[in-house]
């Protein structure tokens, strides 16, 4: 009798806990849009969403060009991180010497702890000049120094999550497929790597949620200036960075849009999950 | 053994690869460099839309007109006085615009109408770019301490340790006595002043024991706000009151003057620039080095 009561008393705080989450959820979304909706109505969501004329000073609010500021971004590191990291994950499962693996998983944990102020700095330092001596812009900072940046920080995630998903593939289809009398590099690619795919692609949107999330970093390289971003080499500025850069002086109305900006990187965080997880349930049927 | 042989294989490729992107880097570099100072595009740094610091800077060089800040939209921004320095430090096309407090080697700074920025020419009047360190107290207000606080401030001690920090002093004679008072102090506001300020307070309380003095670092606006709400005690501003913050019931009393200095990197050969020109800089009108070149000779 005690026994049970214990049991369904601990099966509420298990409940409690799990609800932890939830409300954390419910609690921001109840800050972030009674805040964000009437600033955007104040402002006229029209001008808000298509005007990408940045002026707080002059109250004009128009977040266009930040919202394709963290966009190209998350493309930029996408498009160089993805590669690289699927194929160091291929490498460490299928090709790498034993002796090596241990100092390679473990140089990309590593990669995976250092924080990002410190990326910030490293690509303040390093790449920055080294991107303005190549191309021999006025300034280094923009989207690619930024995107090269943003994709070493999302590496980690995109080796780890595809390697894992590497190892989770059925042994007997390459064996398979070997029996066959594919090559290891045929199997690898065309039998392995396909069956990893769906643990890649959820790689992938980690991948793309960190980039758009990320600030510290990004804020130190991008150049910042809020404009429509022309060219890789153009300086550009992110949701993100847009908040932190103004959020200490903001007040009133430029505050409320400063709020509404993290509002629209939750809507577009939040869109780009239940697009890959209907995609993963529909691959599930 | 087959795939070590593919793995020495790649390890070469990338190798080469590396070392030929390297060789590029370096002769782009030698070009720039036989190319730099007397020409080449200009890198605008700015702080950003709000900043005490970009406020004065926009007020002093004209840039704001009809409520309009005419800096140019793709000038570079930051909020941080490190990285405008590290910046600038890097690249020999920048120039930028801090605290002349925040100065070092990494940097040169330029002459503004042919005065440089120093402590001298800031306190004497001759280098105009500067602006004021102000506290702010409610009218009328009758705490013992922040009278207290405020005449320490005022004293020559309190003045050495603002000059010490680099910020240029007012005139000091009062000799600071330590009251013997107890209690607690919050003063709070700009962000520029709040390092000087915790030196000053720290100071302070190895005077007085008794009394506990925290600093709260917010904004100047924020500073004259909470003063009116009665938050602080006493507010810190990097500007001027506003006359809407004086009707609050406001006084201000300023407490040192901070110079701006405009900087570019050490490489660069111009060592001086008319306010007229730092305005066209910024206003995108001048982009190159070379039209300030010119204008110089």
């Amino acid at each position: 009798m005690i026994q049970t009561r214990r049991e369904s008393a601990m099966k509420f705080v298990f409940a409690g806990c799990a609800a932890m989450s939830v409300l954390c959820v419910a609690l921001i979304c109840w800050f972030l849009f009674p805040n964000a909706i009437p600033a955007i109505l104040k402002i006229g969501p029209a001008e808000f969403f298509f005007s990408a004329d940045w002026a707080p000073e002059q109250n004009r609010f128009g977040i266009l060009a930040m919202i394709a500021g963290s966009l190209c971004l998350a493309l930029g590191a996408v498009v160089l991180g993805v590669p690289i990291g699927v194929l160091c994950a291929v490498f460490l499962v299928y090709y790498c010497p034993a002796k090596l693996y241990k100092p390679f998983s473990f140089a990309i944990s590593l990669l995976a702890g250092i924080p990002s102020i410190v990326y910030g700095f490293f690509g303040l330092t390093v790449l920055v000049p080294l991107i303005q001596k190549c191309f021999g812009t006025v300034s280094g900072k923009g989207i690619l120094c930024s995107s090269i940046l943003l994709a070493m920080m999302i590496l980690p995630t995109i080796v780890s999550l595809s390697e894992s998903a590497l190892r989770k593939t059925d042994p007997a289809i390459y064996d398979a497929s070997r029996a066959l009398g594919a090559s290891h590099d045929r199997t690898v690619f065309y039998v392995c790597l396909p069956a990893a795919v769906s643990g890649i692609r959820s790689a992938v949107v980690l991948g793309i949620g960190r980039a758009i999330g990320e600030t510290m970093a990004v804020i130190m390289v991008a150049g910042n200036a809020a404009i429509f971003p022309s060219s890789l080499l153009s300086p550009v500025r992110t949701l993100t960075t847009g908040i932190v850069l103004e959020m200490s002086y903001a007040t009133g109305l430029h505050r409320q849009a400063l709020i509404a900006l993290g509002a629209v990187l939750f809507v577009i965080i939040l869109v780009m999950n239940l697009y890959f997880s209907s995609r993963k349930r529909k691959e599930m049927c | 053994m087959k795939t070590y042989r593919k793995f020495k294989a790649v390890l070469a490729a990338s190798v080469t690869a590396l070392s030929l992107a390297g060789c590029s880097v370096k002769s782009d570099a030698a070009s720039a460099e036989s190319a730099q100072s007397t020409s080449g595009q200009i890198a605008v740094l700015a702080r950003e839309e709000g900043s005490g610091t970009r406020g004065a800077f926009t007020e002093l060089f004209k840039l704001a007109e009809d409520d309009k800040d005419l800096t140019k939209a793709d000038a570079e921004i930051t909020n941080s006085t490190a990285v405008m320095l590290t910046t600038v430090s890097q690249n020999p096309n920048a120039i930028g615009y801090i605290s002349a407090g925040s100065l070092n080697d990494s940097v040169k700074a330029v002459s503004i109408d042919n005065v440089y920025p120093t402590v001298e020419s800031v306190m004497d009047g001759s280098y105009t770019v500067s602006r004021p360190f102000l506290i702010a107290e409610k009218e009328g207000s009758d705490n013992k301490l922040a009278q207290d606080f405020k005449s320490y401030i005022l004293s020559q001690s309190g003045q050495s340790i603002i000059s010490d920090e680099g910020y240029v002093p007012i005139d000091a004679d009062a000799v600071y006595e330590a009251s013997g008072l107890s209690g607690k102090l919050t003063v709070g506001g700009s962000s520029s002043v709040t390092p000087v300020m915790e030196k000053l307070a720290e100071a302070y309380q190895k005077e007085n024991p008794d009394i506990q003095v925290s600093v709260l670092q917010t904004d100047s606006t924020t500073g004259a706000s909470g003063t009116v709400e009665g938050i602080y005690d006493i507010g810190m501003l990097s500007r001027d009151l506003k006359p809407e913050e004086e009707s609050q019931g406001l006084e201000s009393t300023v407490i040192a003057r901070d110079g701006i200095a405009i900087i570019v990197n050490p490489s660069n050969s111009i060592n001086e620039l008319s306010k007229e020109q730092v305005k066209a800089v910024y206003t995108g009108e001048i982009s190159d080095w070379s039209e300030l070149l010119i204008d110089e000779n």
